[in-house]
């Protein structure tokens, strides 16, 4: 066509700063940015920047991550799991069958467990593949699947839908404190003792600091970041995670395993929703039916904020990283900013819809989609 | 050309190729043979079974019936993996690329470079760069950058990456689906173009067309499929654009054709 | 219920005519935030929300509702602890799973920050945290009485229909309402999910296959609404023992025509107004009553439906 030495012109006129900044992660980039500059002129005396304030949102935030990581790179595959949320209570209410019901040793009963829950990500990606079925409705119906196992079970063998006793029965186990543990203690103490951050004022714990330690959920959101950077941007497996969500027939076409790799990357969301599941009944000491309700909706929005491409083959771990980010913030930070909370869902409809309208535009220009 | 083709035997020879599915008979008996470096041009309008030829030449279908002869010994492929691996590579007309991805990864794609990095294997993106950029400056594509999206390409441009990335890893024998149906004149005749360059360096280049023009302008020799049979393969020079045109059409003049055909039928 | 009423009206005059007179003088603007485990669709707990504005108005304090959008009681953790970063006067929560939400609570108490337990939870645990006072309905209490009545009414095999059976507190209410008959609760409790056309066609069906059924227990309007519904088509309305926790629109019209022999009402106004008024006395002048505040079980029977009619879903 005439237009071809045209397009040519239009690339090169392309500047090297406009280059830099054209990223799938600009949009996270760009609303992380607002949502700061926002709560700061709005909630900067609420709390929200202190010690405890700040390990509120980022707890929250490192909840959204760690799914939303195992969702990003699933859905860049060209795959949903909507089945995330139910996969949490299901998880945690396996560790508190093994751990507490049945008094295996925690780290026994945490392994098993993983196995269990990789296990079920893979029959899910097994099914999806096999039946070419949209992993939507397949993991649809892991969603009431998983979600009725994790009533019924402790309903059965203990009549009640939470079982408690988690912490108690991790008491000295090895492998618990990875999940359920804080690490940074002395340096938190010594802040404290500084005045750097508040200190406790009564009970058995005065004259600790209010916030004594990075717990281990943060711990594991961050290594799952890296890893799940790594894997999607350094290793030739990234390349093939984008290949099949790019277009599975033409990965096939060229020799991609894009069965495994879908399966694999279900197995790998399951794992973090457990691994979810874990930090959360390690810390709170108990496994309740209702735990991760609609979850897979927070990470598949994180996902997007993020600018992974909702149909597969595009996207971004640290994007989607920074969608969990500005998720959390906006979550916790609406309360501190004393906003009515049921406007939260408005809040998050008008953050994820600029999302989108903002990620499309960048893609477009990066992959010169029409 | 003809004294070399007597000297070499054919690459590839597909010997009384048949393909039924159920009822249907696709393929009734096609016999084509390719040589080292030339541009073998399969004709034919559409229905005609050159989709199935082609996908029986590159392992995605078994013949029911027929014999493939891949440099000298009787092949069996069992997927399209075998065919790729015995160097035989397909270049399909829309799946070729993922247009979201970089050139470089596209180009590399299931054949990533890798490197080790304290005892962990990662794909070695510098020298995937590197080879993208001298792959495609061979081919006359100058890219903004290695990552630069295979979108923002035009359509004769992604066809010359997959034809580049066929050829960098080692295809003998290079099939082109139809690489100018959707291209305009100028882009078509960057692919011919191309085709050109990749049949000099001693590639097999089987050219799928409707195109009777496009054909001509690169083919060394001719091949019309009708109806799920050969209708006769024709050397450059010896036929007329109009002959093709009407061997495609439905050779109701086959008789008469015949002669000119010089008794390949 | 209308002298409970006026002795409440009298009460909130009693206990805001000071503020109004001496609203200059007293440290006002303290800052309460309630904290639920109610997911946003639970219409329920808009009179807990009235019930916190009126008595932060009366008593010139600012008042915030804050609950999971979803239930989800470990993002209810982290609402408390988002509640005791920004450092309020008080926070009334309640403890729909204790050992997700002790942390959290202890952690709030540690700091100085007044805590009262409302609704869900009990006496025990609210003392074992720390908190100031529990108000509420001990579910189990509930539903032992509403079982002893309804033994003395004649029930002796009974259906519960709980719409959230993952939450194991509102379980207690049927555990307590079996031992009140005097029976085991065996498979009695229904889990029928909370959709209104499932849970009318789980009851049909229930019924007709157990003919020996003489009382059904709902747990709040979510299966009341359904189950009335149910028993007007297989014409068992009036004459099964119908007992229900909660009140709302429906079970008030299912009262009044006999179809709902009573309604356990709790009386969340109570759980939201009290703790305010009661957090706000102690900020203010240090006084604080000496036990934890039963505001339920009311029994709500015909007689005695006007008041209830009149503020039903605003303030009862």
């Amino acid at each position: 066509m005439a237009d071809t030495p045209q397009i040519d012109e239009r690339i090169k006129e392309i500047s090297p700063l406009r280059r830099a900044l054209i990223r799938p992660e600009l949009g996270g980039i760009v609303g992380t940015f607002a949502v700061f500059t926002l709560f700061a002129l709005f909630a900067f005396d609420s709390g929200m920047f202190n010690s405890q304030g700040v390990m509120n949102w980022s707890i929250v935030s490192a909840q959204f991550m760690i799914i939303a990581v195992g969702a990003c790179l699933l859905m860049i595959a060209g795959e949903f799991d909507l089945s995330v949320g139910s996969m949490i209570g299901f998880a945690g209410m396996m560790i508190a069958v093994f751990g507490v019901v049945l008094a295996w040793p925690m780290w026994i009963a945490i392994i098993i467990t993983f196995v269990i829950c990789c296990a079920l990500g893979a029959l899910n990606g097994w099914i999806v593949v096999r039946t070419g079925l949209p992993s939507f409705i397949v993991t649809l119906a892991f969603l009431f699947i998983l979600r009725g196992f994790t009533i019924y079970i402790p309903q059965t063998i203990e009549r009640k839908t939470i079982i408690g006793g988690i912490r108690d029965a991790a008491e000295g186990d090895w492998l618990a404190p990875i999940f359920g543990g804080k690490i940074g203690q002395p340096i938190f103490q010594w802040l404290g003792d500084i005045g750097v951050i508040g200190v406790f004022e009564r009970g058995t714990r005065a004259g600790q600091p209010v916030v004594d330690g990075i717990p281990m959920l943060i711990v594991w959101a961050i290594v799952l970041i890296i890893f799940g950077h790594i894997l999607l941007t350094r290793t030739r497996f990234g390349n093939w995670i984008f290949a099949s969500g790019g277009d599975a027939e033409a990965a096939r076409n060229s020799g991609v395993p894009v069965n495994k790799v879908k399966i694999l990357m279900f197995m790998f969301t399951a794992f973090c929703a457990t691994v979810l599941a874990v930090c959360q009944v390690m810390e709170f000491g108990s496994a309740g039916a209702d735990r991760g309700l609609l979850k897979e909706f927070e990470a598949i929005i994180a996902v997007v904020i993020g600018g992974a491409l909702l149909t597969g083959g595009y996207g971004s771990v640290i994007g989607a990283a920074l969608g969990a980010l500005i998720f959390g913030v906006v979550q916790q930070g609406l309360f501190f900013a004393g906003v009515e909370s049921s406007l939260f869902r408005v809040f998050l409809g008008v953050i994820l819809l600029f999302a989108v309208i903002l990620n499309t535009y960048i893609r477009r220009i990066i992959t010169g989609e029409r | 050309m003809s004294a070399s083709q007597n000297a070499t035997p054919p690459i590839i020879q597909m010997k009384g190729i048949e393909k039924h599915f159920g009822s249907v008979i696709a393929l009734a008996g096609v016999s084509v043979d390719v040589f080292a470096g030339e541009c073998h041009c399969l004709l034919g309008d559409n229905g005609a079974g050159k989709s199935t030829f082609i996908k029986t030449m590159s392992g995605v279908h078994k013949p029911t019936a027929g014999e493939i002869i891949f440099e000298g010994k009787p092949l069996d492929f069992a997927d399209p993996r075998d065919a790729i691996t015995a160097g035989i590579a397909t270049v399909h007309q829309h799946l070729a690329m993922i247009p979201l991805m970089s050139v470089s990864r596209n180009f590399f794609m299931g054949n990533e470079p890798v490197k080790k990095v304290a005892g962990l294997t990662f794909f070695d993106h510098d020298y995937a760069n590197r080879v993208t950029m001298e792959e495609m400056r061979k081919m006359g594509i100058n890219l903004r950058g290695p990552d630069q999206a295979v979108g923002t390409l035009s359509g004769g441009e992604r066809q010359t990456v997959a034809i580049a990335r066929a050829v960098h890893f080692g295809a003998k024998v290079l099939i082109l689906d139809e690489p100018t149906s959707a291209l305009g004149v100028r882009q078509t005749s960057n692919v011919l173009a191309t085709i050109d360059k990749v049949r000099k360096q001693g590639i097999a280049v089987v050219f799928i067309t409707h195109n009777v023009r496009h054909a001509l302008a690169v083919g060394d020799r001719f091949t019309v499929l009708n109806r799920g049979k050969t209708l006769g393969t024709a050397k450059r020079g010896e036929i007329t654009p109009e002959e093709l045109q009407d061997l495609m059409a439905g050779g109701q003049e086959l008789a008469q054709l015949e002669g000119s055909l010089g008794g390949t039928v | 219920m209308t002298s409970l009423m006026k002795k409440l009206v009298l009460a909130t005059a009693v206990v805001a005519a000071p503020f109004m007179t001496a609203q200059t003088a007293a440290a006002e603007g303290e800052k309460y935030i309630l904290v639920s485990h109610a997911p946003d669709s639970d219409s329920w707990w808009n009179t807990i929300k009235n019930g916190i504005a009126l008595a932060g108005e009366q008593v010139g304090a600012e008042v915030e509702y804050r609950n999971p959008p979803t239930g989800d009681i470990a993002d209810m953790a982290r609402i408390i602890e988002q509640a005791a970063a920004s450092q309020p006067d008080g926070i009334i929560t309640t403890l729909a799973d204790y050992d997700v939400l002790k942390g959290p609570i202890r952690a709030a108490v540690d700091q100085g920050i007044d805590v009262i337990i409302m609704n869900t939870g009990t006496p025990d645990q609210a003392r074992e945290l720390g908190a100031l006072m529990y108000v509420g309905q001990p579910e189990y209490d509930a539903g032992f009485a509403a079982g002893q009545r309804a033994a003395g009414e004649g029930v002796t095999n009974f259906l519960c229909v709980n719409h959230a059976i993952q939450q194991p507190t509102v379980g207690e209410r049927c555990r307590g309402y079996a031992d009140g008959l005097g029976i085991d609760l065996g498979s009695a409790m229904m889990d029928s999910g909370t959709d209104p056309s499932e849970i009318k066609n789980k009851v049909l069906a229930y019924l007709s296959a157990n003919p020996d059924v003489d009382g059904i227990l709902t747990l709040g309007p979510v299966s009341a609404d359904p189950t009335i519904a149910a028993l007007k088509e297989n014409g068992m309305a009036g004459a099964i023992h119908f007992g229900t926790f909660d009140l709302g629109e429906e079970i008030v019209k299912g009262i009044k025509d006999g179809t709902i022999n009573w309604g356990i009402d709790q009386q969340p106004f109570l759980q939201a107004y009290m703790p305010v008024v009661i957090l706000a006395n102690w900020d203010r002048y240090g006084v604080l009553p000496g036990n934890n505040i039963n505001s339920g079980p009311g029994f709500v029977t015909k007689d005695g439906l006007t008041k209830v009619e009149e503020f039903a879903g605003e303030f009862r």
